[in-house]
């Protein structure tokens, strides 16, 4: 028998709640789902076979699915998709194992959500809009390099170079972005992750854990920071199971 | 993603549907090595890591241009030599039938390796 385990949750004032939930959902391909439980930590668990879930998309979107209604009533850490175990008893005693660990990182989670932002921009606009501003800041072309004689591999270096100069003023006009964010992420108390221009229309892909009861506040922060920053495109979404905030490895 | 997911954008979620359109195609840009493509995998891994190395030389040698520290002399003689790499890179490529799009492996979460 192979047993899943789809995540771990926190039943601190009893396994019942979460008993009754399991009643109405099903696992992946329709199996029952039950829970594996130590000391106020429970482990959510159905009987798929493992080769009929290797490489399925729909089953891996289902599995989403399943992890986003039981954060809607729980504190929970998802576990990577395709985590099995032999035994409920293995699952038991993997609990045991990782106890202090999983319970460290579910008070880390607790009450909160993980948010998504995405930033966009036109690259190809945006960055003849920077290099105008910075000519208009600094009286000359950015990219302009020193007046020497000709010869086709000093040409070759100044459009290298404008290129690379070019490139640093983004990098900086993404740090003041990030800057901007953090500045009011901070006041929230959220958690951060940024990646800097994750692709050529991404600028900037983060994520948040933040409160629940802090949704709305964050929603607002957003609308601000947009009219802030007009030449991009802001898109915030969520709530989401905290995804990105697990840092266990289950031993 | 659910509509109700979305908390907050502009209006047009063009850019958000081209990206997740994007990783749709990521099978694409991986490696897929198995004895019958041996050669061109190889091939296509090996150009992949003299490309990223190329790109850091290049990306290093402007800075110290930036930085004023190379003479005119010094700087003739860089662009002679990035010139001939990049022209040399394309010959290659050109032999294993391997596009820009081919050498940029993606790395999943942590994105395109250039």
């Amino acid at each position: 028998m192979e047993i899943m385990i789809y995540t771990l949750i926190s039943v601190k004032e009893g396994s019942g709640k979460l008993e009754k939930l399991l009643l109405n959902i099903k696992g992946i391909s329709g199996v029952a789902l039950y829970s594996v439980c130590l000391n106020g930590i429970a482990a959510v668990v159905g009987e798929n076979k493992k080769s009929d879930l290797i490489s399925d998309k729909a089953n891996a979107i289902e599995f989403a699915g399943i992890i986003e209604k039981l954060s809607q009533h729980f504190t929970l850490l998802p576990m990577r998709y395709g985590s099995f175990m032999e035994s409920a008893d293995a699952i038991a005693l993997m609990l045991e194992r990782n106890y202090q660990e999983i319970e460290q990182n579910l008070g880390k989670v607790e009450d909160k959500y993980e948010f998504g932002l995405k930033v966009f921009c036109d690259s190809e606009k945006l960055k003849s809009g920077i290099l105008q501003k910075t000519e208009a800041e600094t009286g000359t072309a950015a990219g302009a390099a020193t007046e020497v004689k000709y010869s086709v591999f000093r040409e070759y270096v100044n459009a290298k170079l404008k290129a690379h100069r070019l490139e640093e003023l983004m990098i900086s006009y993404v740090d003041s972005v990030i800057i901007a964010i953090n500045t009011q992420l901070t006041l929230l108390q959220a958690e951060h992750k940024f990646k800097k221009m994750a692709s050529a229309s991404i600028l900037i892909d983060s994520v948040f854990l933040l409160e629940k009861r802090k949704k709305d506040e964050l929603v607002d922060v957003i609308k601000k920071l947009q009219g802030q920053y007009p030449e991009l495109d802001f898109v915030l979404t969520g709530p989401w199971p905290p995804y990105s905030f697990v840092e266990t490895t289950i031993k | 993603m659910s509509e109700n997911k979305i908390l907050f954008n502009t209006g047009s979620l063009d850019s958000l549907s081209q990206e997740i359109g994007k990783l749709a195609s990521i099978e694409d840009s991986k490696l897929k090595l198995t004895p019958d493509n041996a050669d061109s995998g190889l091939a296509k891994l090996v150009l992949t890591l003299v490309e990223l190395i190329r790109k850091l030389v290049e990306k290093q040698a402007m800075r110290r241009v930036d930085g004023g520290s190379l003479t005119d002399d010094e700087i003739e003689r860089l662009g002679e030599t990035l010139m001939k790499l990049e022209m040399k890179m394309e010959e290659l490529k050109k032999h294993f039938n391997l596009t820009d799009r081919d050498l940029n492996i993606n790395l999943g979460p942590l994105g395109d390796l250039m």
